[in-house]
């Protein structure tokens, strides 16, 4: 059998050389007369960064490191022989580990059978055999499992008291709701493994002695929920769901209910009230939902992510589960990787792997030759974490230290170019706009920080402001009544904190070092350096570049809206922006 | 469909290892469909007729490089098992032509090697 030499330069320095490296490894093939028997291939990741020319073949799966063309001959040697060439051989270690994920880009979402030969429903088949309601809480809480929706609670304890509560109905709940932005985990595991929910919610289901479940998923989820019907219809032809399921005495139902996108929602007491009809307005706790939830009934509400693991606690056990992570924490986590990165997507890692590792081992750092600035975690309800800091491991309590949070598993990146007291503006407009306007705390210390915070960025801001934003922060953090609310100042704080010379800036030079905010910029052209190409006079989108390609041109004050696409399209880097 | 039995999940996995053949799995969630993955699947298969290849093309969930999208893995016995990321209209053509029919991989689109 023949053997594949994948070849690829990830230095990102100079020109990409991996065309002229493939030319080397065909040459020295030809010249050994090795055609049938090694072939090389050009690759466009191949899952390391910024090594050099990386070589990897496959099926002796040795990896090469820093490859020079010298090396090209004695790695094809190697290849021969089936022994590793030593100098350049580095083992790389593959940084994630998939749970949740498992079956995601492997299974057909809408094939029964596919996700059955993946193993699926042969935990929900054991439990109903062999186990009683208070064995799988059992195992729940010896697996360590916590609630991965962002609070952190530990999911056998959650069932526990729910299962303890006497009613005649119970519930148990997915809350799908997930609104934070640029997070999409839960999406992703609906869409490309819908039947690990519905497995985790019939388990759920038997141990907190609950007949019928119900899906909590937003409406702008058209796919996930398409998928989710189709399954659960699929579970009731096949008897996975209904009565008597899989021939035990156990019966189980599932709904699907519609959320219409209020952020708020994904709080468990706003999410109930939602559910049974009711404007989506959080109510103080206690009563917590274990013990008096949906339509008064104990009601246990999990999250998607929480969810997915069940089986495969159950299935492999709480034992090789809670070997995974650290001491507090658990098992893996699946974060959405956006914003400035090389690859952007999902990944899932092992609690206690650092930022460094999620954010240059396995998404390959910053776009384009930019620096990463800092990483964002938790949404609305988070912080930054500055590069400098990017050793932090990632568990509850880790990220928690660092002033941000583990939330629902969000990680946005920002470069250079992202100005921080944007960024906290952004957020904190954010939940303005999703807070539900029932406490004063909220409702009114958000709009006034924010108005405190656009007065930063517009170049009015003094420092009296910045005092009393944090004033208003921390009014809010004790006052509020729900978790949106205690939450919101985060971002600001957070900011406030790692970033205060950018504050200061603004404040008192009147300059966005990051020139990022509009109202503190001007874009002027340099005569002297202009080649009158007439590039920014096409890019201006509200037409304040005037002249002609004889002339040359002048950007108009009073006109430009300060967008900086004449500064991008620029070859020369005439535009100055200051 | 009958009432399943723990019988019967047994033996629908044991029937589906033994059925396994040449595969090729399309990323099919909203980050897929949105990169044009419909397009793409379409093309395999009709491709995947004409060239009379035996092969399966099956629809999967995403995968995580969302980035890369849309992404094909192929599985054709003999070779390594790969995924292809920003798959087009023409890789999706090399894809049958090359790779499951000429058993070559398509290069510059490789994104992910299963070995």
């Amino acid at each position: 059998m023949s053997k594949t030499v994948f070849i690829k330069d990830t230095g990102t320095a100079g020109k990409d050389r991996t065309r002229d490296f493939y030319g080397f490894f065909l040459g020295v093939i030809r010249e050994k007369g090795l055609e049938n028997e090694v072939i090389p291939v050009r690759v466009a990741d191949i899952g390391l960064y910024n090594q050099g020319v990386v070589v990897r073949v496959v099926p002796d799966n040795f990896v090469y490191a820093q490859v020079e063309e010298s090396d090209v001959s004695l790695i094809v040697d190697s290849i021969k022989t089936g022994k590793p060439y030593s100098a350049k051989l580095v083992k790389p270690v593959s940084k994630q580990l998939r749970i949740v994920l498992r079956n995601c880009g492997v299974v057909d979402p809408e094939s029964l059978e596919d996700y059955i030969a993946h193993d699926g429903f042969a935990a929900l088949a054991k439990v109903l055999e062999s186990y009683t309601p208070e064995k799988v809480i059992q195992e729940m809480k010896a697996s360590g499992l916590r609630g991965r929706g962002g609070a952190g609670f530990p999911t056998g304890m959650k069932w526990e008291f729910t299962r303890k509560s006497q009613s005649d109905q119970k519930y148990i709940v997915c809350n799908g709701d997930e609104g934070d932005p640029g997070a999409y985990m839960d999406r992703g595991v609906l869409e490309g493994d819908p039947y690990s929910v519905i497995e985790g919610m019939i388990i759920g289901g038997y141990a907190i002695g609950a007949s019928k479940g119900l899906f909590y998923i937003r409406a702008e989820y058209p796919v996930a929920i398409e998928r989710i019907e189709k399954a659960i219809k699929r579970c009731h032809e096949t008897g996975l769901l209904g009565n008597n399921i899989l021939g035990s005495s156990f019966s189980f139902d599932l709904e699907i209910r519609l959320g219409a996108g209020a952020f708020v929602c994904g709080e468990e007491t706003a999410l109930i009230a939602s559910i049974e009809g009711k404007r989506g307005y959080p109510s103080p706790r206690p009563p917590f939902p274990s013990v008096k939830g949906l339509w008064g009934r104990p009601t246990c509400i999990n999250n998607v992510e929480t969810l997915a693991n069940v089986p495969v606690i159950l299935h492999k056990g709480a034992d090789w589960f809670s070997k995974i992570g650290t001491e507090t924490a658990k098992g893996t986590k699946v974060f959405a990787v956006t914003g400035k990165v090389r690859n952007s997507g999902l990944v899932e890692v092992p609690m206690g792997t650092t930022v460094e590792d999620i954010v240059y081992g396995i998404c390959g750092g910053a776009m384009r030759g930019k620096q990463v600035k800092a990483i964002q975690t938790g949404g609305p309800s988070g912080g930054v974490i500055p590069k400098e800091y990017f050793g932090t491991k990632v568990d509850y309590e880790s990220l928690q230290k660092m002033g941000s949070i583990m939330g629902s598993g969000g990680m946005i990146v920002m470069d250079e170019d992202d100005c921080m007291v944007d960024i906290a503006k952004f957020y904190l407009g954010f939940c303005v706009d999703e807070s539900c306007g029932k406490c004063a705390p909220c409702r009114i210390g958000g709009t006034q920080m924010l108005k405190l915070l656009t007065k930063v960025t517009d170049g009015r801001g003094t420092q009296e402001d910045l005092a009393r934003l944090e004033q208003i922060s921390h009014a809010m953090q004790k006052a509020s009544l729900c978790g949106l609310g205690q939450t919101a100042p985060n971002p600001v704080l957070s900011t406030l904190h790692y970033y205060r010379a950018e504050y200061d800036a603004h404040v008192n030079e009147r300059k966005c070092p990051a020139c990022k905010c509009a109202n503190l910029l001007q874009f002027v052209i340099v005569q002297d350096k202009c080649v009158k190409c007439g590039m920014c006079f096409k890019a201006c989108p509200v037409g304040a570049i005037s002249g002609s390609r004889e002339s040359g041109y002048l950007i108009d004050q009073t006109k430009c809206i300060r967008c900086g696409q004449c500064f991008e399209v620029c070859k020369p880097k005439a535009i100055s922006r200051s | 469909m009958a009432k399943l039995t723990r019988e019967d999940l047994a033996k629908i996995k044991q029937d589906a290892v033994e059925a396994e053949k040449n595969w090729i799995k399309v990323g099919y969630s909203s980050c897929g469909i949105a990169a044009g993955a419909q397009e793409i699947f379409n093309v395999l298969r009709e491709e995947a007729r004409k060239h009379n290849a035996d092969i399966e093309i099956k629809k999967c969930g995403c995968v995580g490089m969302c980035s890369a999208e849309p992404i094909v893995e192929v599985c054709v016995k003999g070779l390594p098992r790969v995924h292809y990321g920003k798959v087009d209209r023409e890789t999706a053509v090399k894809i049958i032509e090359d790779h499951v029919c000429g058993k070559l991989l398509v290069n510059d689109h490789v994104m992910g090697i299963q070995g």
